[in-house]
């Protein structure tokens, strides 16, 4: 499936006259992936709208959380950002137990990392949560965004290594989500977390963590400015 | 693919991990147990050791009064290949020392007034240190003689001396301020806090006073090399290093400041040496070269990165097991700003293999150990916090496994963290799990009040952010109110957790090890299984089986022949297979270097790296392709394991090698040990005759198994040792006829043909021959046994997914065999039902004449189902009679039998259809003319 077709799905729900309090599901998420194909910066642009451009590697896992308004739902997701480095594969299982929903990234000029993610898929589909929703991510989209846009000069190699194809396929085929983003220019970003909010099977489990949603702090995700105009790029 | 290889890498260490660390927890040995506890440098050994009394005086001492005493303390004396040790027997503060033997200058004998000898040892510190020995005259005389020796084997160590001490700030200290008389030419080199500034504010931190402190210290004390520690030594530590100093005193607490003199040169070399070459340990250490303390100005700069670079790319080619793990880029980074690049190269080394083991290493056991050991302590320590973090789910190791991992460096604000790596080096590891208790406790009311991972983890984010506040702001008691929460938590940390020893971490440690290696392990497993190439013919559940066997014998063949390696040589390969294989139990052990043996042509087939092993992946690709389900493939991967030169082509000594070979394969079934499926059914058969028989004697209309049948297995037995024997002879003769001439390719046309002159070139050993892939397959073909070994029997007598602890001879009870298949009653019931039903059939129709015969040779046509069991496949069942054993005999001499030759070339030509779509067609058409 498309962002633009998970765009177009979704309701604004930012309605002031609801007197009733709005319904709040939480989501653990976990970030799975190569070393530094931009997992934490992922998650800063989503929870802080920030981008740093180098930043310390994570050591074992971040926890962060943020919330979200997602078709007349608020979902909270209490993101584990996890190392990347192959040694720290073992402490994984730790971080995805329980998880309802992965995002496993890759970065589109490093084909190694798109090997790994391939492989962070077997793991999740064997030893993860049954109805787990993963989405595929291919980040990285602003080193290749210019030769892409501006056709692309024939004498230089691309940087882009990973076609969007071959995330697509990946995706079709382990029925996952997919998109193609940016953490630096924030392309898509918002995009990957409306879909998985989207997708979550919220099965009656969930009930038990709704509470009231009005604390402050959260974005309305679809009313807001900091989604990307131009949002169909990625194809 | 670096990403396979460091899989691979990773899968092979953990087993060498646990191997290693398993010593470890039943006990380093006692030289490794000394030399850890005095940081002295594995491999020193003990030459002497007594009771004695030191008197330490120092010829700096100027400040010396009427009333001045002399320390004086009573304790050990240790003599090693290079140090002096010495350590207080009531309190180790009070008075220790390691006494680095190139610095004595002197030694003399004193009168003692304690005990029986006494040795007055000048160093070149300018101590004076007495040493009255507490033993008996001859030991004490043997301590003076091997001092003496040791110091004369070790003179030469003095050269390394000189170009040493102009690396130590202490000296230029002392020196700078005429203190001594050593001409220190430079500065010595130091960290980048010299150029970039050093954290924090040195005013506020006092770091004149410090350095002056340290200053009458060495004086008084000695310094590096020959320093003697007193209670003053420690809280001069305790207090905060200052800055120009840190980095010797860290060296000097973690010791490894003595693998730095005995190494003079390596770090350089180890750089130089590998100057161009790439690892992957490299490719992840430039992925985190430019995030290392990002905030700090020293790592935006070419120079500290070039720093970083170097010595963790050195540290990488030291020790290519750890290679390089994140968090060590931090660690790094944060020794370097107080470290020159070779201290800070040598004190990672001390780091990662003696102070925190297992950390950094590809598996992270250390880590994960430590964690566990942690969670213990703090069930133990605080049990409401506890239960409140296990009630709500709060994942501790979020937390708390960076605090480990980087040092409390990428945790705490770096002054702060300072101070603790000070406390660190001088303590050990335990320093982490103090500090770490104390900061939960110190937060335990926040952290109970909240039930979730995010705020647990805000309020330590927050707290960190306050260390440098009062932590009781509203007392009114300006001491309290004066206190920071930096200092309260040292004071929590060293006071409260005081009983938070080495011992107890290591007891915690010895209960959690295993099920910590198990977890590893077999997510290494399942990581390694993942990404094996796809093995049609095993299965998942077989290829666990298969990986804890290769384990197993790899490390069982390590430990006897005592090497690190995991891979599988040729020795554990013979193991392995003659463990799974029935047909390899006959091996002759002095065979085992013969090259040409059949095992060691699949162990160098199977090693396509030609490293004289093989990898868990080579194995598993190998058997896969052993125990192949297809028939043609089968055949075909046979026949590559001889074709050496990969032309499709084996010549005359490759066929001999082959006819051999299948002799050695097959020499369960031609020695009568195991039977194969045509004799099994011969036995059904039998059986099923006997009690048909039984039956009809009888009478009996409704018939029971017997218990106990009779059956010839003499002759059986024989008519399958024939049947081999047949198969292997007639094997070589149709591999000779058929064989192609190698220049007369010509005359292939003609071969089927009448052609008297071609089969005899053929056959002519002076004439180059060559049997090819369809031909091998088709002498193979010809043969019902050998046929079925292809198909089945092979695969059936390699016994994958035999588990690892069943422990079966196969081989050499052929009355389990028998019992095996009467066990079966059901089959042979079966079969007696269907002749009885036929009997019956035959009787209503009259023709009782024949009765016996016919009903048998129906028989035989109703057991077609159970012949495709037997690969007996795509040939027709009228010319099946052709390949059966007596009629083929008639092949024995084709010249005369021409017809039936032709008709064989049909019929294997349509067995090679079948198999189209995987072989070669152009091979094929030699036989269509």
């Amino acid at each position: 499936m498309s962002s633009q077709q998970q765009q177009s799905s979704s309701t604004s729900t930012n309605n002031n006259s609801l007197q009733q309090p709005i319904p709040t599901i939480s989501v653990k998420l976990v970030l799975l992936g190569e070393a530094a194909v931009g997992k934490s910066s992922l998650v800063l642009r989503f929870v802080s709208n920030d981008f740093q451009e180098n930043k310390e590697p994570t050591i074992g896992a971040a926890f962060l959380t943020q919330k979200c308004t997602i078709n007349n739902q608020i979902i909270k997701y209490e993101i584990w950002d996890t190392a990347g480095q192959e040694r720290f594969a073992s402490l994984a299982p730790m971080y995805y137990r329980n998880a309802q929903a992965a995002i496993i990234v890759y970065d589109i000029t490093k084909p190694a990392s798109f090997i790994k993610a391939r492989h962070w898929v077997k793991e999740l589909h064997e030893q993860a949560n049954k109805n787990i929703t993963i989405a595929l991510v291919g980040n990285k989209y602003d080193l290749v965004e210019d030769e892409e846009e501006g056709g692309a000069n024939e004498n230089e190699e691309s940087l882009r290594k990973v076609s969007y194809e071959e995330g697509l396929n990946l995706a079709n085929e382990e029925g996952l989500l997919f998109f193609e983003t940016s953490a630096k220019t924030n392309h898509n970003i918002t995009e990957v977390f409306v879909a998985i909010g989207e997708k979550i099977p919220k099965d009656k489990s969930n009930e038990s963590n709704i509470n009231n949603g009005n604390e402050g702090g959260r974005i309305d995700l679809l009313n807001n400015e900091h989604i990307p105009q131009k949002s169909n790029t990625c194809c | 693919m670096a990403f396979f290889e460091n899989l691979k890498d990773k899968a092979l260490n953990t087993f060498q991990q646990v191997l290693l660390d398993k010593k470890d927890g039943s006990g380093l040995t006692k030289e490794q147990l000394f030399c850890q506890q005095y940081h002295i440098p594995d491999g020193e050994t003990l030459i002497y050791r007594s009771n004695g009394v030191v008197v330490v005086k120092s010829e700096y001492n100027e400040t010396t009064q009427a009333d001045y005493q002399v320390p004086l303390s009573q304790g050990k004396i240790y003599l090693t290949q290079h140090f002096l040790i010495f350590e207080d027997e009531n309190d180790k503060k009070n008075c220790s020392f390691n006494l680095y033997l190139s610095t004595v200058k002197k030694v003399e004998r004193v009168s003692s007034d304690y005990g029986e000898l006494a040795l007055n040892i000048i160093t070149y510190s300018k101590l004076h240190i007495t040493l009255h020995l507490d033993d008996i005259r001859s030991e004490c005389e043997r301590f003076a003689s091997s001092l003496s020796t040791t110091l004369k084997k070790y003179l030469k160590n003095l050269n390394k001396l000189q170009p040493f001490i102009q690396t130590c700030y202490s000296e230029y200290l002392l020196s700078k301020n005429k203190i001594t008389n050593e001409k220190i030419d430079h500065v010595p080199p130091g960290g980048l806090g010299l150029i970039f500034k050093f954290p924090g504010n040195a005013k506020e931190l006092r770091d004149k006073t410090k350095l002056k402190m340290w200053f009458d210290y060495f004086k008084e004390h000695g310094r590096h090399l020959s320093l003697i520690k007193t209670p003053l030594y420690y809280k001069l530590i305790r207090v905060g290093l200052p800055n120009r100093l840190r980095g010797e005193i860290w060296e000097l607490c973690s010791g490894s400041i003595y693998l730095r003199i005995d190494h003079q040169g390596e770090y350089i070399n180890l750089l130089n040496n590998n100057k161009d070459k790439k690892s992957f340990a490299i490719e992840e250490i430039e992925k985190d070269l430019n995030r290392s303390l990002p905030e700090y100005a020293a790592y935006q700069s070419t120079e500290g990165i070039e720093k970083l670079r170097r010595v963790l790319t050195a540290y990488s080619w030291k020790n290519p097991d750890v290679g390089y793990c994140q968090a060590m880029n931090i660690v790094v980074a944060a020794l370097l700003i107080y470290m020159s690049e070779e201290q800070a190269f040598w004190t990672l080394n001390m780091l990662c293999d003696r102070i925190v083991p297992g950390y950094y290493s590809k598996t992270m056991y250390g880590t994960l150990l430590d964690q566990r050991v942690f969670e213990s302590l703090v069930q133990n320590t605080m049990p409401i916090l506890w239960d409140h973090i296990i009630k709500n789910d709060i994942q501790l190791s979020v937390v708390s496994l960076p605090w480990f991992l980087s040092l409390y460096l990428s945790s705490m604000p770096l002054v702060y963290a300072f101070r603790i790596l000070d406390i660190f080096f001088l303590q050990g590891p335990k320093t982490l799990f103090q500090v770490a208790l104390a900061i939960l406790k110190l937060n335990g009311d926040e952290l109970l009040k909240t039930e979730d991972d995010g705020t647990f983890i805000s309020i330590i984010k927050t707290y960190f952010h306050t260390l440098d506040q009062s932590a009781h702001p509203s007392s009114s008691n300006s001491k309290y109110r004066n206190t920071t929460n930096f200092q309260e938590l040292l004071v929590t940390a060293f006071k409260e957790f005081s009983n938070i020893d080495e011992e107890m971490i290591n007891q915690h440690k010895n209960k959690h090890r295993d099920s910590i290696f198990q977890n590893i392990s077999s997510f290494v497993k399942r990581t390694e299984i993942r990404n094996l190439p796809r093995l049609n013919n095993i299965s998942n559940e077989t290829l666990n089986i298969l990986y804890d066997r290769f384990y197993s014998s790899v490390e069982i063949s390590n430990i006897t022949k005592g090497s690190g390696s995991s891979l599988m040589d040729y020795k554990a390969f013979l193991k392995f297979m003659s463990d799974i294989c029935d047909w390899v139990q006959f091996i002759d052990p002095k065979d085992e270097k013969n090259d040409t043996h059949f095992l060691k042509r699949l162990f160098n087939h199977w090693d396509p790296e030609k490293q004289n092993a093989l990898t868990f992946s080579d194995l598993t690709v190998g058997l896969n392709n052993l125990v192949e389900t297809d028939l043609m493939t089968s055949m075909s991967n046979f026949f590559e394991l001889y074709d050496d030169k990969h032309n499709g082509k084996l010549d005359r000594d490759s066929i001999i090698q082959i006819s051999e070979d299948l002799l050695y394969i097959t020499s369960p079934w031609k020695e009568g040990y195991l039977f194969d499926e045509i004799t099994k059914v011969a036995v059904e058969n039998e059986v099923a005759n006997e009690i048909y028989q039984e039956q009809i004697k009888n009478g009996n209309e409704k018939f029971e198994l017997p218990k106990h049948v009779d059956v010839n297995r003499e002759k059986l037995e024989q008519q399958q040792v024939q049947r081999y024997l047949q198969a292997a002879s007639t094997f070589m003769q149709r591999s000779f006829e058929y064989a192609i001439p190698e220049k007369e390719e010509v005359l292939i046309e003609d071969l089927a043909i009448d052609n008297k002159i071609s089969h005899n070139a053929a056959l002519n050993p002076n004439t180059p021959v060559y049997l090819d892939r369809p031909t091998f397959r088709m002498v193979i073909l010809a043969d019902e046994s050998y046929e079925l070994l292809f198909s089945s029997t092979l695969r059936n007598a390699t016994h994958l997914s035999k588990p690892l602890d069943q422990k079966f001879n196969p081989i050499g009870n052929i009355k389990n065999m028998f019992d095996g298949l009467l066990a079966d009653g059901k089959k042979v019931a079966n079969q007696v039902r269907r002749r009885m039903d036929s009997r019956a059939s035959q009787m209503t129709n009259n023709s009782s004449n024949n009765s016996i015969k016919s009903s048998k040779s129906k028989i035989e046509e109703e057991d077609d189902e159970k012949d495709d069991d037997f690969g007996i496949i795509s040939i027709d069942e009228k010319d099946k009679d052709l390949i059966l054993a007596t009629e083929a005999q008639t092949l024995v001499d084709p010249i005369t039998n021409k017809p039936a030759n032709q008709n064989e070339f049909k019929r294997f030509h349509k067995a090679e259809e079948n198999s189209i779509h995987k072989h070669n067609k152009e091979n094929l058409i030699e036989f269509e003319t």
